[in-house]
């Protein structure tokens, strides 16, 4: 029994041994190394379609390009502008698919450094609903050639948004307006550090993707007033059903050649605002064509209190109450010192 | 300080406006650069006599800002083709981007419904990245001067099925490998890591690197996909959120950043600072994997930025024996 108990537990240490003695097996990777177009947009009336390509160009200039094309759909991941893909191949089809009316080429196969276009076309059914409606275009890589433990494939994303114009159902709800932190993801009252963003957050409550304008005035106590004339200058889109914030910079950095969406890359510079008070308005506009333009104004305070700021004001405040407490004090030795003379007479 | 704070907060000033309401814009043809008509509604709301109504067409709706002439809009040569509502208007003046309608000044009638000025002959813009706007005015005087009755402003855009060819479309750059160029101009042509021998003393770690870029406004996004390492039915588990590496334990996890424990990755490179791995992927000697995470994004234009990856995983003295393996998949996208 012991010589049978001393088999078993060498068999399972040499097995526990060889488990970790094992080299790494081979794995098929994949990659490749492309450029795509990352969005396309569309208007099409119900009934109509359009005919387009999509330019891949293989940026490898040693290895030829497979690619494999599928069409997915996608929503938001929370407050910004990122697509949550679904690639899973059974995930089910949003309301807001163009899944049953685009249609794309398979594969494509893409020589050394050169390009291709591959057609797709896109058709409205007569009598379909207005509203917006998108899906994306996957360009997934085929395996390399290789062995180890982890494999790589790179694959890339297309967005499509197709308008179908006509009335539609548009509800944008402002639910956020103020000074807002990029570094910390959030709003703030009072602001220790100068206010580089002014954010606000609407809810798309309707069935078309919303493109907000418009422009954001912020005023100080004493009445200087700053400006922000274009609160979406990327032309960002809030999906049906997003909350989205969007965070505009209140003075936009410079090198004096970029203008207009090309500065909003350049991110944001320091405004020359003043401590105190501040009461920013928003004033958005958003409605498709043949819409109603809608219009929604919002007010909202913040405070711009620096530490160097608050400090002096302690002071100022400290400095304040001594001197009042002094004359205080002068004061009631005046008025009691006399007394207490009289008394001890 | 409170008490003040309290009497700014309290003494907010209200706004007060009057503005034209049901405003809407009709675009017949949205197609960049083409000849169309526009059919402009609203409904006239101050009840008083109208003799002009002045629209300005700019970039910025808000009336009191500097206007912008849209890209390529031309309505000098527009005619008021058809009216509804309160009629009798004609043109007074135009240029590139201003029309004045007047008629007899005229007390309106009154009626809920919008009022539509049908406007043939106009050149749209060519800029589908931004939107436009008309500013609306209505004016006792005929000539399109003195105080305002109502204002607002509609908005349009043009869309288009086919990318202008004078413009320089957006595209985005992305290659994944062992090694690559800053500009995705070459890799190392290996698409694969050979961690070694699993070990509970130690960590195995291996890198990739890929590199991004993108001139599109709204940036772009990295999303991986995956499974941990898995040897038939047994698996690696991944780290869900970013957590140390701790030999002994199944662990697999990646970041996009230099670490020192163990030592292995890099920090992003390039020189645009707006491409950043996201918030649990980018602490040094923290690693994760979650399939579907974003690892890496930019807000906007971001036109190179190479990622280093690094892969750590541990195994327990448990670990059933096998030949652990997995696939990762890169995804580069636009963003909206």
């Amino acid at each position: 029994m012991k010589r049978l108990r001393t088999i078993v537990v060498a068999m399972f240490a040499v097995l526990i041994a060889g488990a970790y003695a094992l080299p790494a097996g081979a794995v098929d990777g994949s990659s490749a190394a492309l450029s795509i177009v990352p969005k396309k947009n569309y208007s099409i009336k119900p009934g109509g379609s359009v005919k387009d390509k999509l330019i891949i160009r293989n940026l490898s200039t040693t290895q030829s390009l497979h690619l494999t094309l599928r069409v997915i759909d996608f929503t938001y991941y929370g407050e910004d502008g990122t697509p949550k893909l679904f690639l899973a191949k059974d995930a089910p089809q949003t309301t807001w698919s163009l899944k049953p009316f685009m249609t794309v080429g398979k594969s494509v196969d893409i020589g050394p450094g050169k390009s291709k276009s591959v057609p797709m076309r896109i058709a409205i059914p007569a009598g379909h609903g207005a509203g917006s409606y998108y899906s994306a275009i996957i360009y997934s890589g085929g395996p390399g050639q290789g062995s180890g433990q982890v494999g790589l494939s790179a694959s890339g994303v297309t967005l499509v948004f197709v308008t179908v114009p006509g009335k539609v159902k548009e509800d944008i709800q402002l639910k956020k307006l103020g000074a807002y932190d990029t570094g910390s993801g959030s709003y703030h009252f009072i602001m220790t550090q100068t206010p580089k963003n002014i954010g606000y957050t609407i809810q798309n409550k309707g069935n078309v993707v919303e493109s907000p304008v418009g422009s954001i005035t912020l005023k100080d106590m004493f009445g200087h007033t700053t400006t922000i004339d274009d609160v979406n200058p990327a032309s960002s889109l809030a999906l049906i059903g997003q909350t989205r914030t969007f965070t505009p910079c209140i003075k936009y950095k410079t090198d004096g050649k970029t203008q207009g969406s090309q500065m909003h890359a350049n991110g944001c510079d320091t405004a020359p605002l003043w401590p105190g008070l501040y009461h920013a308005t928003v004033d958005l506009f958003y409605g498709q064509n043949g819409n109603n333009t809608q219009e929604v104004v919002k007010n909202a305070v913040f405070w711009y209190l620096p530490w160097w700021f608050i400090i002096i004001m302690l002071i100022i405040i400290a400095v304040i109450a001594y001197y009042i407490w002094k004359f205080t004090r002068k004061v009631k030795g005046k008025v009691n010192g006399p007394k207490r003379l009289s008394r001890r007479r | 300080m409170a008490l003040l704070l309290m009497v700014f907060v309290i003494t907010m000033p209200a706004g007060a406006t009057t503005r034209l309401q049901d405003r809407g814009l009709f675009m017949y043809s949205s197609a960049p650069g083409a000849t169309t008509d526009y059919k402009v509604a609203f409904t006239y709301m101050t009840p008083e006599s109208i003799g002009s109504v002045d629209m300005l067409f700019c970039n910025n709706p808000i009336p009191y800002e500097p206007c912008v002439t849209p890209t390529g809009l031309d309505v000098s040569h527009a005619t008021l083709s058809d009216q509804t509502g309160e009629t009798g208007f004609s043109i007074l003046s135009q240029n590139t981007n201003h029309i004045i309608l007047t008629r007899p000044s005229t007390m309106i009638s009154g009626a809920t419904a919008p009022s539509t000025y049908t406007l043939s002959g106009i050149k749209n813009p060519t800029d589908t990245t931004q939107a436009f706007s008309i500013r609306l005015k209505t004016l006792d005087a005929e000539n399109g001067t003195g105080p305002q009755v109502d204002f607002g402003s509609v908005r349009g855009q043009v869309t288009t099925g086919i990318e202008l060819q004078t413009q320089v479309p957006p595209m985005l750059l992305f290659c994944a490998a062992q090694e690559v160029a800053d500009n995705c101009t070459s890799t190392s042509d290996t698409y694969y890591s050979d961690m070694g021998r699993l070990s509970p003393k130690s960590t195995l770690t291996a890198q990739s690197q890929m590199a991004v870029g993108t001139n599109a406004t709204g940036g772009f996004a990295i999303t991986v996909t995956g499974d941990s390492l898995t040897a038939g039915t047994s698996v690696i588990n991944p780290s869900a959120t970013p957590t140390a590496s701790q030999p002994g334990t199944n662990q697999f996890g990646i970041n996009l950043v230099e670490n020192t424990s163990p030592a292995v990755g890099e920090d992003p490179q390039g020189t645009w600072l707006n491409a950043l791995p996201t918030s649990g992927y980018g602490t040094p000697n923290k690693y994760k994997f979650v399939s579907g995470d974003v690892i890496a994004s930019s807000p906007n234009v971001s036109l190179m930025k190479k990622f280093t990856v690094s892969y750590i995983v541990n195994s327990a003295p448990s670990l059933r024996a096998g030949v652990y393996s997995t696939t990762i998949t890169y995804i580069a996208s636009g963003r909206f």
